[in-house]
């Protein structure tokens, strides 16, 4: 009883801890206190890998003026017995909005395009560009919000306005409900940035890859901007460099932005703290590999309900796999050795917090590990370790008492102390007082009151002999109602309570059933005896299942290697010279072909562990090559706001997790081009591939590959065909487009002249670097080749013309419908072409399209290529190949080049890949019947000796995912029925993406 | 000599540039088709076959191998020995003639305002001027299925021979079905799609409509019809079974719940799409209902799928006993419907199966099997000879056809493009 009363009165003791002198005057009286408090017989938990038990902790003021054994106790102290408590530093959360205004839209309600910005003043071009954003000048305390992250045991957090690109300054604050200025620890404690435009209506940019152009190109601005005299003073880039010098954190969504990020921030010498998605334990490697700081999300995806057999097919392995394995993230980026943060950000709920943190740890999540990610590694991240992260004295007084470990089930936060005050008291859970009590009220004889079930909230029980009564219990401030029957049907006794802790005696005032008044008590009599729950098996952790790579059906638990390889017999397209080969035996090693002949004679070669494979009936081809492809690509394959964006790459933002890799290795493809899309005139820089399944987006890039940029021709670039709202983007007429081009290149001339000019003498000004200028200088200087979108013949003369004009080669026009109307035009400029086979039709420049095209371009000496544009047809590019052979006659050895050797000739990788040669890379596919037939399938799609696709492991692979979604769908149910929340399981739809997609991207 | 004759007269008789051939004369003439290797469309084949046309009709199908024509009995012997020889082709569920250019609105004729359109017919928007349709044509397919979409339910469709001088004439069979897109129990995610909770309630919305109307109409079928109601007038059929009921839907739920639906108004149905229809062949086949298949040539829908779902989903129907017909979904893309077909045969289906889901079966399911589909006597001479197999792009090569016994022109705008840019550069055809 005296301990519940001690902690009440503290809490109107608890006095305005001011952290410095005012400089408001005195209204009415002074009220100024300097209170001390003293905490006795406490578990101390002083830093992670610290703890004091029996330990006494002083407190005056705001700060921590003493902590351990021993320390004596100063006169006057208001003293706390906190016997059986745990007592923690108070946590930090780096990822919150707390304290910041809304955010809200700046409405751009007219539909058509926003070009520029709608901010007024000296700001950024960009409108989500904010680096002025200053989070302490924005700050005003919210009480509200604070108690949540006090009930979860924070003691500061880091105040951050969520929105936009570059969102200025973040302030460190405590959960004070004093004053902002009491709150602010450090009002410039970070830069924050993300990937997310946020309440930016600006079009530029729409895309994933255009918000990483934009970013890479404000670091070069901003470099610039300091070092440059001859510039207009911008508040954005004066911000952006005075951020500079702060944490910088980085918000994400998942890993693959998190290594994205590190990599632009690499270019820059820029370490991030990266707040991530939570999946980084699906690339564990590459996520160490950065050295970054990460802040994680405990937001742990709920099951699905998958009761119903025909809904669980809605979800995909992916997600089954990610629900079971995300709370195992944090202790596996421990064990890899990154430094990272925990963040109560992005759950559903604040009171999950805390189950979930102890879920993490139930997952291996060390404790000791569990607390420096929240405490001393954001305090150090943030620069106030001197101030917070630990319980130490000088420190201030920010901690939390919990009833037991706080990492294990069943904790509860009794009360949080900011600044030393205390906070939050949860009176109710303070005192256990479970038992069994000898019951004496009125003539009842023989009875027992038992209050068992939780600490927190007891359940109340009559017991007599072998009889159990359920009676209600419920708390109240200092006292307690209890409803008895003992008798059915014979009235009920209400009593009114207290409790007694010293004497362990529950007494006080009841009413029997005839009204009359008579008084209680209740002496303990037993320990409560908690029953063992048999039924529940929550509290074994079987363990996970394994991570494939990617994390999807059909990835690889373990990635295929290189072998030695001789395929014995097969019929052999070579696409060199020797035409086609029968009974002819292939050997590839080290990723490499090395021999192409008739019974090939190991013993020569001396590699031992040589992989045999009857060939007998089959055919072997080099690999296919989509010279034309949007798969593997993350959010948004246009950045089609403006009519030049050659800064853009598709490379920042791959996405090797998508299956459409593994199906199209499925249908023989080892090669893929990527394009931005054609939504502009000079659309983005390209990404050559090669689809090795199960790696990362960086080991997908085909190695020194030559750059290429995708243009575009015809009714995508103006518009035809986009609605009434875009009506206005510069060009809307092919005339336009000429003048795009003729506009872009002069300037690109002229700035890589005055560049080189400034490079050469000491007395001109650098101009600025621009990335989109930089682009087209590789074009005109020869290092970027470009594949153009384009249908009708006057606009690809146009482009071979504006080509001629600046002394450079179009390499490629794709698509290229009316190619076989200007084909002789094409061959004296020297482009290939890369078409489809038998596409029109669909509208109205390519109502002259022709299933011959391909026939002609060939036949005129054009390097002709068929390629997809679509994830569907791209795993039957060998069927368009042989519809050359039904439209135009081409033979089935030059008809099979259309899509292997040519499309490497475009690409220019004709020196590695494209033919069956010796030295050139192991990318072939062994097919079981001749590769341009309908009826033909590969067995085997090796890429870099590698064999990523074979049709037997397939068969296994899909066993192995059928067991495994059995296995989880079982699990997910045991969740369900033992109570854990669910979700609906509804089907996701992916990213498919085709060169007209312009749709924006997510927000 | 004469077979060779005939073909290249079929090649060179697109004089005129950019327009389609004129439509063939009505057939007198009795024509002998002699050794080719007849696929019959119904499963069977006759490796050196002799095929008698008379009238438009076939008057006899046989082996050939020990046949000796009299010179007398036909006015035409054509030696198509070593070639193949198939019923003419039917793609099912196109817009051919409904639509010229997609992306051109004024172009497009198949979706009309509204979501309850059943008395919308499409034989009369249907242009046979279509510069689309010879090309279609040129691959094989001479009877297409000309269908409505849009809204809940789209209108009728009717069958059209791929030659005609105006609808009437291209009419093989008028409204004779009535399309549905069932309303999809199956909500989605994806950050471009509206709320679950919209959807669901747009699906709930469109059931209730639905299930209105054809409460509605039965009843007016069943008599109580002193208000004409043009939607009913039309859905009358259906009730009658004199009309088929087309339901495009493809989740499982959405299947089941189009089987009950077609069950409670005991129509004549046929599922089309019915992607997921692996998981509920039982339930298909018990209720008779024939699926038809849009495209082989799809991305699997779920990404745990297997790989190859859409290339052996035919399959997987039809050795359950169900009927299935393979189609495209679009209009100049039917030329690629035979290819369609034949992406099955590496994936468990026969040959002639495959065949059969693009001629006898989709006959059937149209209720015109009595006279086309397939090579068997009595049936309309409608015909195709190929230099190879047909189902195989590597090897299709269409040289004749036949309708009604009507040599048709193989020729089309994009032969004429070619022929043009051959001879401006001077290049020659390898054959």
């Amino acid at each position: 009883m005296k301990k519940i009363l001690t902690l009440l009165f503290t809490v109107n003791l608890a006095v305005s801890s001011l952290f410095a002198q005012s400089t408001s005057p005195v209204q009415a009286l002074s009220n100024e206190k300097e209170n001390t408090f003293v905490f006795t017989h406490a578990t101390i938990w002083q830093d992670p890998s610290t703890r004091l038990t029996d330990a006494t902790l002083v407190v005056k003021k705001n700060k921590i003026v003493a902590v351990g054994a021993g320390v004596s106790i100063p006169p006057g102290a208001i003293i706390i017995d906190l016997k059986g408590k745990n007592v923690y530093p108070a946590f930090i959360d780096l990822f919150t909005g707390y304290g910041q205004p809304e955010i809200k839209k700046s409405g751009n309600d007219n539909r058509g395009p926003q070009f520029n910005t709608n901010t007024k003043g000296a700001y950024s071009w960009n409108q989500a560009l904010k680096p002025e954003y200053n989070a302490a000048s924005n700050f005003v305390i919210d009480d509200k919000k604070a108690g949540e992250y006090r009930r979860n045991g924070f003691g500061s957090v880091l105040s951050i306005q969520r929105d936009g690109i570059a969102r200025g300054t973040a302030a460190m604050v405590t959960l004070t409900d004093q004053s902002e200025g009491d709150a602010i620890l450090k009002a410039n404690a970070a830069a924050t940035y993300s990937f997310r435009k946020g309440s930016s209506t600006q079009d530029y940019p729409s895309s994933l890859m255009g918000t990483i152009a934009l970013l890479r190109q404000t670091y070069i601005d901003a470099e610039w901007y300091r070092t440059s005299t001859a510039k207009d003073f911008n508040i954005s880039l004066e911000n952006w460099n005075a951020n500079s010098k702060l944490p910088q954190i980085f918000e994400v969504d998942n890993y693959k932005s998190a290594l994205r990020a590190d990599k632009v921030g690499d270019e820059f010498n820029v370490k991030y703290i990266i707040k991530g998605g939570g999946d980084e334990y699906k690339r564990l490697d590459e996520i160490a590999k950065t050295g970054d700081a990460f802040i994680i999300p405990l937001n742990f995806p709920d099951a699905y309900d998958v009761s119903n057999p025909f809904d669980a097919m809605n979800i995909s392995l992916a997600e089954m796999k990610n629900w079971e394995l995300a709370p195992y993230n944090t202790s596996m980026l421990s064990k890899a050795g990154v430094q990272f943060c925990i963040t109560s950000a992005g759950l559903k709920e604040p009171k999950s917090f805390l189950k979930n943190l102890q879920k993490a740890v139930t997952c291996g999540l060390s404790k000791e590990n569990a607390l420096k990610a929240l405490t001393t590694t954001p305090a150090q991240l943030m620069n106030v370790a001197d101030q917070t992260g630990k319980i130490m004295p000088g420190m201030l007084a920010n901690f939390f008492v919990s009833t037991n470990d706080i990492f294990e089930k069943d904790a509860v936060i009794t009360d949080t102390w900011i600044e030393g005050k205390q906070f939050d008291v949860n009176v109710q859970d303070s005192t256990d007082i479970r038992g069994k009590y000898t019951l004496v009220l009125d003539t009842l004889k023989g009875y027992t009151l038992q209050l068992g079930g939780k600490a927190i909230n007891p359940e109340c029980t009559l017991l007599k002999d072998t009889l159990k009564i359920k009676a209600d219990y419920d708390k109240d401030v200092y006292q307690f109602t209890i409803k008895i029957e003992p008798v059915k049907g014979k009235g009920i006794y209400r009593l009114n309570g207290q409790y007694n802790s010293e004497a362990r005696r529950l007494f006080g005032n009841a009413q029997t059933p005839d009204g009359s008044w008579v008084n209680w008590t209740a002496d303990y009599k037993e320990n409560w005896e908690e029953k063992k729950d048999t039924s529940k098996k929550n509290d074994v952790v079987t363990a996970p299942g394994k991570i494939w790579y990617p994390l999807n059906a059909y990835g690889f638990d373990t990635l295929p290697t290189a072998k030695n390889v001789l395929i014995k017999n097969a019929t052999v397209w070579t696409n060199e010279d020797a035409g086609i080969l029968s009974e002819t035996d292939v050997l590839i090693s080290n990723g490499k072909i090395i021999k192409v002949g008739k019974g090939i004679n190991l013993a020569i070669f001396k590699i031992s562990d040589v992989e045999i494979i009857d060939g007998t009936g089959k055919h072997i081809t080099a690999g296919i090559i989509d010279e034309h492809s949007h798969i593997a690509i993350n959010e948004g394959v246009n950045e089609g706001t403006q009519s030049v964006t050659s800064e853009v790459r598709i490379g920042d933002v791959l996405n090797p997790d998508d299956v459409n890799i593994y199906r199209q290795l499925a249908g023989g493809v080892t090669t893929s081009h990527l394009l931005h899309g054609s939504a502009n005139a000079i659309g983005g820089q390209t990404a050559l591939i090669k689809l090795r399944w199960g790696k990362s987006g960086e080991q997908l890039k085909f190695e020194n590959a030559d750059g290429f940029i995708k243009f575009a021709l015809g009714e995508n670039v103006k518009q035809s065909n986009w609605g009434d709202n875009n009506t206005t983007r510069y060009p809307q007429t092919r005339m336009g487009v000429e003048q795009v081009y003729m506009d872009a290149f002069t300037r690109a001339k002229n700035y890589d002249m005055a560049r080189k000019n400034a490079a050469s003498s000491k007395t001109s000004v650098m101009p600025r670097r621009d990335l989109e200028l930089d682009a087209l200088a590789e074009i005109i200087n020869k290092k970027r080749f470009i594949t153009c979108h384009s249908y009708e013949q006057s606009e690809i003369n146009m482009l071979m013309h504006v080509a001629d004009s600046f002394g450079f080669r179009v390499n490629t026009f794709t698509h290229i419908l009316e190619g076989y109307k200007v084909a002789d035009k094409m061959k004296a400029h020297g482009v290939g072409a890369s078409t489809f086979s038998d596409w029109w039709a669909y509208k109205y420049e390519v109502m002259e399209a022709i299933p011959y095209n391909g026939k002609i371009m060939h036949d005129m000496g054009l390097v002709t290529a068929f390629n997809s544009d679509d994830a569907e047809m791209a795993r039957r590019l060998n069927q368009e190949a042989a519809k050359a052979v039904k439209y135009g006659h081409i033979s089935e050895e030059e008809a099979l080049k259309f899509v292997t050797l040519n499309p490497a000739k475009l690409l220019h990788i004709d020196n590695r890949v494209g033919s069956i040669k010796e030295g050139k890379d192991a990318d072939i596919v062994v097919w079981n019947d001749n590769p341009l037939s309908v009826y033909a399938k590969p067995l085997k799609t090796f890429v870099d000796g590698i064999c990523y696709f074979d049709i037997d492991r397939d068969k296994q692979i899909r066993e192995r995912d059928k067991i495994e979604r059995a296995r989880l769908i079982k699990k997910m149910m045991d969740e369900k029925s033992s109570g854990g929340s669910v979700q609906k399981a509804t089907l996701t739809i992916d990213e498919l993406y085709h060169c007209n997609d312009n749709e924006k991207s997510p927000r | 000599m004469r077979a060779i004759i005939s073909i290249l007269c079929v090649f060179i008789s697109g004089v005129i540039y950019a327009q389609n051939p004129a439509p063939a004369d009505t057939a007198t003439k009795r024509i002998l088709l002699l050794g080719g290797y007849a696929h019959l469309g119904n499963g069977k084949v006759i490796p050196q076959s002799a095929i008698g046309i008379a009238n438009g009709k076939i008057t006899f199908v046989m082996d050939g191998k020990n046949f000796k024509p009299s010179r007398l009995a036909f006015d035409t012997i054509i030696d198509v020995y070593g070639k193949q020889v198939y019923p003419g082709l039917i793609a099912m569920n196109t817009s051919l003639g409904l639509s010229e250019i997609e992306a051109v609105r004024a172009t497009n004729d198949y979706n009309e305002t509204g979501s309850l359109n059943a008395s919308a017919r499409s034989i009369i928007a249907y242009n046979t001027d279509s510069k689309v349709t010879p090309t279609v044509r040129s691959n094989g397919i001479l009877l297409a299925q000309i269908t409505p979409r849009g809204g809940l339910v789209s209108g009728q469709s009717s069958v059209v021979e791929l030659d005609g001088w105006n609808y009437e004439d291209a009419a093989y069979k008028m409204d004779e079905g009535v399309w549905l897109n069932f309303p999809s129990l199956q909500t989605v995610k994806a950050w471009w799609v509206d709320s679950e909770d919209d959807q669901k309630k747009r699906s709930e919305k469109q059931m209730a409509d639905l299930s209105e109307l054809f409460y509605e109409a039965q009843s007016y079928a069943a008599g109580n019809n002193a208000v004409y109601n043009p939607n009913f007038e039309a859905m009358k059929g259906l009730f009658t079974k004199t009309k088929t009921l087309y339901v495009r839907c493809n989740y499982v739920k959405d299947i089941l719940a189009a089987i009950a639906f077609g069950n409670k108004f005991k129509v004549r149905m046929v599922l089309v799409g019915a992607r997921d229809g692996w998981m509920v062949t039982k339930e298909i086949k018990e209720n008779n209902i024939p699926v038809i298949i849009m495209r082989t040539h799809v991305l699997p829908e779920r990404d745990d799928d297997d790989i190859d779902l859409p290339f052996k989903l035919p399959v997987l129907l039809a050795k359950e006993g169900i009927d299935v017909a393979i189609t495209d979904d679009g209009f100049w893309q039917d030329r690629n419907v035979p290819f369609q077909a034949g992406e099955t045969v590496g994936y468990g289906m026969d040959k002639e199966d495959a065949l059969k889901a693009i001629t006898l079966t989709p006959a059937r399911i149209l209720g015109i099997d009595a006279s086309v589909g397939s090579l068997e006597t009595g049936k309309d001479a409608t015909i195709i000879v190929s230099s190879g197999d047909i189902l195989d792009m590597k090897s299709s090569d269409v040289q004749m056809a036949y309708i009604r016994g009507k040599e048709i022109s193989l020729d089309n705008v994009q032969k004429q493009l070619y022929r043009k840019y051959m001879k401006k550069y001077g290049l020659k055809d390898a054959e």
